[in-house]
């Protein structure tokens, strides 16, 4: 019998979620929302199990996932309880449930210890910078080493436990049966949704912003492929280094379109951003942004007296592969997809 | 026996006509003895017919009239009216009913409707020519009101009847005014502290020196009726003596130091030997407990000149005009081990929850354990299908969210759980409930057929419930309190208030008004209103407005001087009453007494209380008693009438089948009335100019259109330049 907890909805609040309490389970919002369905619907259930405070249901749900945030729900909401925003707000909550190392969560709920760490690691370029008396040859080299490591350390260390971590609250605690072969069968569901959030597409008057998003996964990608398979900075070929400009060009580009779009709080989903949100379209602008200045000034053979710009590069390249990759918003990118591949494992049939 | 008799049989825009042959009928009465005019019209009621009878009455000098339309309970006075102003007595005036009981109720045999049309119609022609005219009966009374129930509502009213100068008892059964608010603290929707409240109606009342009130008063007895109502009241004595000095009085409540449990605050708080129910109740006159000071005697000695032990009962004779029943409501009393009650500590009552949160200012504390959570349990004593209290109490939803409100506003830390049925916070009050729910207050929603369980569990109270708002989900919630919204129920003694007063009760045993949307405040007894909770469950301002309605009525009634009662009473043959008593014995009203008449003894009717029922009349074993417009020659003139062989041909009737899919009419030629109509439409004429051109009857051609459009003959096609009438158009 689950044990009602109305503390949690207080622990939730630090992840941004508002008014929620205000629900009287009406019900608007599961009927507004063009991605609920009958076999999976929400939002309410997962307000309702937000006020109990049912850790367990809401950690066992993929529901948040499924979730795309139109804001529709918000916009409906007879009683302004920010349904919508209370998704968005579970989402953070799970991405700090997932990670076992618990940073996440302590990350997303203080943004004075999230400064201090990047200032942590804005010393350690200088200090690193410094290490190798500011010698641009070998901050290139050790840049371009350091991004291949780091993904892989990542990848490894903090977010492959975390999908397993996802996969044992979702499918293995709540006795989820699922046949090895479903899971074979079902992998093309995680790499279509990984690459095109395809799903997102089923909300109204999303074609845009599905289209912006798309293009920036794509961009953000190459530009990951570039830099680390293709050494963008150290190559001669006049395609890769193209190539290059035009994917840094589009993260920074839709990026821009992105925090305009923030600022404007005109949509929903704009309206309420926390720090991580800011952070993370931020960040994506300065790496597409700084990478392509620094290939600008390397063609323009003035980077060596701007190395300024390559240190500024390095940190926010080290930020964001230290703290938004592993403990930030980053890891949606994995979460989403693998919930849509969870939850076709859960299905029936 | 009437000799010209006027019988106007209804059509009722079809509602009659497609089922019983009303013209042939109109024609059949026709031939009938002493019937002068006999007419089938469109609509009986319609202005236009009014007027038409009223010409006939006088130019045919009509005695009597008889409609045959549809319920007297529609349309009685319309009709009694349109004999008033033609001069004639209302009383020979009869409603025959084939509309409900002919063409309705028999729509699938219009046959046999007809038949039993005819048969109706003949019995009510035969008992209007026994009609006699009857005058209203004219009763003085006396410009005096008893309120009962010195609550709000009887507070309220009491200063209302007193300010339009009616003099005014209020009896109030305990020794302080202000019923279930006085308990309160703070009420809703406007924070008002309730003893303020109270203090302030009192200090109003008091104004009016035609105001008395009796506290720790109530009635013994009660007789006379409207007009002249005699009832006798008994005051308990408070053993003060009436010149006790205050300050005397003062200082021993201070000193007294025996105690006894105090049922005002619930047993919560203890009340000395000398009390008042809260330092600022009202009349400031404290009451003594004499059992308590038996042992005291140096205190008795000591403070000897306030006391008066020998102060005796007091009974009173009131004489009133007219009775206000105020006496308010009980808190229904959980049964023990009704969801823990009495069985677990831990749990009380929603007015328990409010006395205590009175009595905790700073730290709400029960059983010597700060309280940090409540859990709250809707409906308990409402809305029980299968138990006794099947209506809902109204006001205990808002009352709970109020109280829920208030401890958070008052404790701060503090989280409640709500578990209810439905939310019924009708009106402006749903906005505490929104209010709650921002706060944090949980929600959970129980059926009936899966109550809530209230559990110890070691030293914690569990409450278990299947919420249907997580899809059913059993859930535990851990309370420190928890509380039983209890419903409201009658008081305890309205058995007895209805015994002295004949007011019925409800089967809720809440008084009974006539109507609750007509009469809402009036009762079957003539010169007694009811008002408050006593009708029902009410929230303050609903009581009020209740109680100042019935007030409002009593000024009416009385301030005349004089009531017009309906004369259809009973009446004894003095002749032949032998004085058996029979009839007295069954009148429920004790309108029947003894009296002498020419040095005999006979039944005498009181005409102000009799309400013309008619159980009288029956028992007589002389048959010396009957009812006016119910006489043995009436009712008897009516079963002849109606066992009459009718000679009515089968069919034919223009039977209009009122089946929808059945579209077409059936019909090989249109009425000519319709032809008429249709030619009008096909010109684009307005429905005035159709009536102008043809001359045919207004409400015939709107009926007639009505039909027509019915089987898709035509339809409405947009409004006239001017806007005001639809042009029709014909359909293929
Ligand atoms: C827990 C609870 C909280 C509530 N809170 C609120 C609130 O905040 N706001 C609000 O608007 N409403 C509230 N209500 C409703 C409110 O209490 C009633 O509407 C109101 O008390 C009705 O007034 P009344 O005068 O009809 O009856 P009562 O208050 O019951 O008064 C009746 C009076 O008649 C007297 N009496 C009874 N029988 C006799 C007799 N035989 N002879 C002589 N006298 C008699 C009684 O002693 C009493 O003084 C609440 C009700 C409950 C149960
Ligand atoms: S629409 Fe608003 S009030 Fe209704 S269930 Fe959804 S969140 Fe709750
Ligand atoms: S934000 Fe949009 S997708 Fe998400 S729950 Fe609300 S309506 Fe559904
Ligand atoms: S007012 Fe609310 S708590 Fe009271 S009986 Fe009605 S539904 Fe139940
Ligand atoms: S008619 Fe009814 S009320 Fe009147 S005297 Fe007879 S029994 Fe009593
Ligand atoms: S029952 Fe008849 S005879 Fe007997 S007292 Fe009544 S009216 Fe008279």
């Amino acid at each position: 019998m689950a044990k009602v907890n109305p503390k949690f909805a207080e622990e939730l609040k630090k992840y941004g979620s508002y008014d929620f309490y205000a629900c009287f389970n009406c019900g608007n919002c599961t009927a507004t929302c063009s991605l609920s369905t009958q076999e999976s619907s929400f939002p309410r259930e997962m307000i309702r199990y937000t006020t109990l405070g049912l850790e367990d249901e809401i950690k066992a749900s993929l529901k948040p996932w499924e979730c795309y945030y139109c804001g529709q729900c918000s916009t409906e909401c007879p009683r302004n309880a920010s349904p919508g925003e209370l998704m968005m707000s579970l989402r953070r909550y799970l991405t700090a449930a997932y990670d076992w190392t618990g940073l996440s969560g302590i990350l997303y709920k203080s943004l004075p210890i999230t400064i201090i760490a990047f200032v942590l690691i804005f010393l350690g370029v200088i200090a690193f910078a410094f290490s190798v008396q500011f010698d641009l040859e070998r901050m290139l080299h050790v840049g371009h080493l350091f991004e291949a490591i780091a993904i892989g350390t990542i990848g490894v260390v903090i977010l492959l436990p975390n999908v397993a971590r996802m996969w044992y609250f979702t499918i293995l605690k709540p006795k989820a049966k699922v046949p090895f072969l479903k899971y074979v069968k079902s992998l093309g569901e995680l790499f279509i949704h990984m690459f095109t959030q395809k799903r997102a597409l089923g909300c109204d008057d999303n074609q845009l912003r599905w289209f912006e998003h798309f293009i920036l996964v794509i961009g953000y990608l190459s530009l990951l492929f570039t830099t680390v398979v293709l050494n963008w900075f150290g190559t001669d070929s006049l395609f890769i280094i193209i190539l290059g400009y035009v994917m840094s060009a589009i993260v920074f580009v839709v990026t821009i379109d992105f925090i305009r779009r923030r600022r404007a709080k005109k949509e929903e989903m704009t309206k309420h951003s926390q720090p991580s949100d800011i952070l993370f379209v931020a960040w994506l602008f300065w790496m597409g942004f700084s990478a392509f200045l620094v290939r600008l000034f390397i063609d323009l053979d003035i980077l060596d007296t701007n190395k300024w710009l390559y240190i500024f590069h390095l940190t926010v390249l080290a930020q964001w592969a230290l703290v938004i990759v592993p403990f930030g918003k980053w890891s949606h990118f994995l979460y989403r997809s693998f919930a849509m591949y969870f939850a076709r494992l859960k299905a029936k049939g | 026996m009437k000799e010209k008799i006027g019988v106007y049989i209804c059509h009722c825009g079809g509602n009659i006509s497609d089922y019983v042959k009303v013209e042939e009928l109109s024609k059949m009465f026709h031939e009938e003895d002493n019937v002068v005019v006999s007419k089938d019209v469109m609509f009986a009621c319609a202005d236009s017919n009014q007027k038409e009878m009223i010409q006939d009455i006088q130019e045919f000098g009509l005695d009597s009239i008889v409609v045959c339309s549809c319920s007297p309970k529609l349309h009685l006075h319309t009709f009694k009216n349109v004999a008033e102003r033609a001069g004639l007595n209302p009383s020979n005036y009869v409603q025959v009913n084939i509309r409900e009981q002919c063409s309705w109720a028999h729509s699938d045999q219009p046959h046999e409707a007809t038949v039993k049309a005819a048969g109706l119609i003949r019995a009510g022609i035969n008992r209007v020519s026994y009609s006699e005219s009857l005058e209203p009966i004219d009763i003085s009374v006396k410009n005096t009101a008893l309120v009962l129930g010195a609550g709000v509502a009887g507070m309220k009213a009491a200063i209302d009847l007193a300010r339009s100068g009616t003099e005014v008892f209020i009896i109030e059964k305990d020794y302080f005014v202000g019923g279930r608010v006085a308990q309160k603290e703070t009420l809703f929707p406007t924070e008002t502290n309730a003893k303020q409240l109270v203090t302030s109606l009192y200090q109003e009342m008091k104004k009016y020196n035609n105001i008395s009130l009796f506290a720790g008063a109530s009635i013994e007895k009660v007789s006379g009726s409207l007009g002249n109502f005699n009832i006798d009241v008994k005051v308990k004595p408070r053993y003060l003596s009436p010149n006790a000095n205050p300050q005397m009085v003062k200082q021993a409540m201070d000193e007294c130091t025996v105690t006894s449990a105090d049922p005002f605050n619930f047993g919560f708080k203890s009340r000395k030997a000398i009390y008042k129910n809260y330092p600022d109740a009202w009349p400031d006159v404290p009451v003594v407990i004499p059992e308590l000071l038996e042992n005291e005697i140096d205190y008795k000695e000591k403070f000897k000149t306030i006391f008066n032990f020998n102060e005796p009962e007091q009974i009173l004779s009131l004489v009133a005009g007219s009775v206000l029943v105020t006496t308010g409501f009980n808190h229904y009393e959980p049964k023990e081990g009704e969801y823990g009650y009495k069985t677990i500590d831990n749990v009380i009552t929603l007015p328990e929850l409010n006395t205590l949160m009175e009595l905790n200012p700073k730290q709400l504390v029960y059983n010597n354990k700060q309280v940090k959570s409540v859990a709250f349990i809707y409906c308990v004593g409402s809305r029980q299908t299968k138990g006794d209290n099947k209506y809902c109490s109204r006001q205990c939803c808002t009352s709970t969210i109020h109280t829920s409100l208030q401890l958070k506003e008052k404790y701060k830390d503090i989280q409640t759980y709500h578990l209810y049925r439905d939310i019924r916070t009708y009106g402006k009050q749903e906005l505490m409930y929104e209010a709650s729910s921002k706060q944090g207050d949980l929600y959970f929603k129980y059926e009936e057929k899966e109550m809530p369980v209230v559990e110890k569990v070691d030293n914690s109270t569990i409450v278990k419930v299947k919420d249907y708002l997580t899809a059913k989900m059993p859930l535990e919630i851990e309370a420190d309190l928890v509380v039983l919204v209890t419903g409201m129920v009658p008081r305890e003694d309205s058995a007895q208030i209805s015994e002295f007063l004949k007011i019925p009760m409800g089967s809720d045993r809440f008084f009974n008004e006539i109507h609750p949307k007509l009469k809402p405040v009036e009762t079957v007894i003539k010169g007694v209103y009811i008002g408050g909770a006593c009708q029902g469950p009410k929230n303050i301002s609903e009581s009020v407005q209740s109680s100042m309605s019935g007030a409002s009525k009593i000024v009416a009634l009385l301030k005349r001087g004089t009531v017009s009662v309906d004369p259809i009473i009973a009446r004894v043959d003095s002749d032949i009453c032998t004085w058996c008593g029979k009839c007295a014995e069954v009148c429920d009203y004790t309108a029947i007494r003894e009296i002498e008449v020419d040095d005999k003894r006979v039944a005498g009717v009181n005409k102000a209380v009799c309400t013309g029922c008619g159980i009288c009349a029956p028992v007589c074993p002389v048959n010396a008693i009957e009812i006016a417009q119910y006489t043995d020659h009436e009712i008897e003139s009516m079963i002849d009438g109606f066992l009459f062989e009718v000679d009515i041909k089968e069919g034919e009737v223009i039977q209009n089948d009122q089946h929808e899919e059945d579209e077409s009419t059936g019909m090989k030629e249109y009425p000519q009335i319709w032809k008429e109509i249709l030619a009008g439409i096909q010109e684009r004429n307005t429905i005035p100019e159709i009536i102008q051109n043809t001359g045919i009857n207004g409400d015939l051609v709107t009926y007639h259109l009505m039909t027509m459009n019915k089987y898709g003959i035509v339809s409405p096609d947009g409004m006239d330049a001017k806007e005001e009438y639809y042009y029709y158009k014909v359909k293929n």
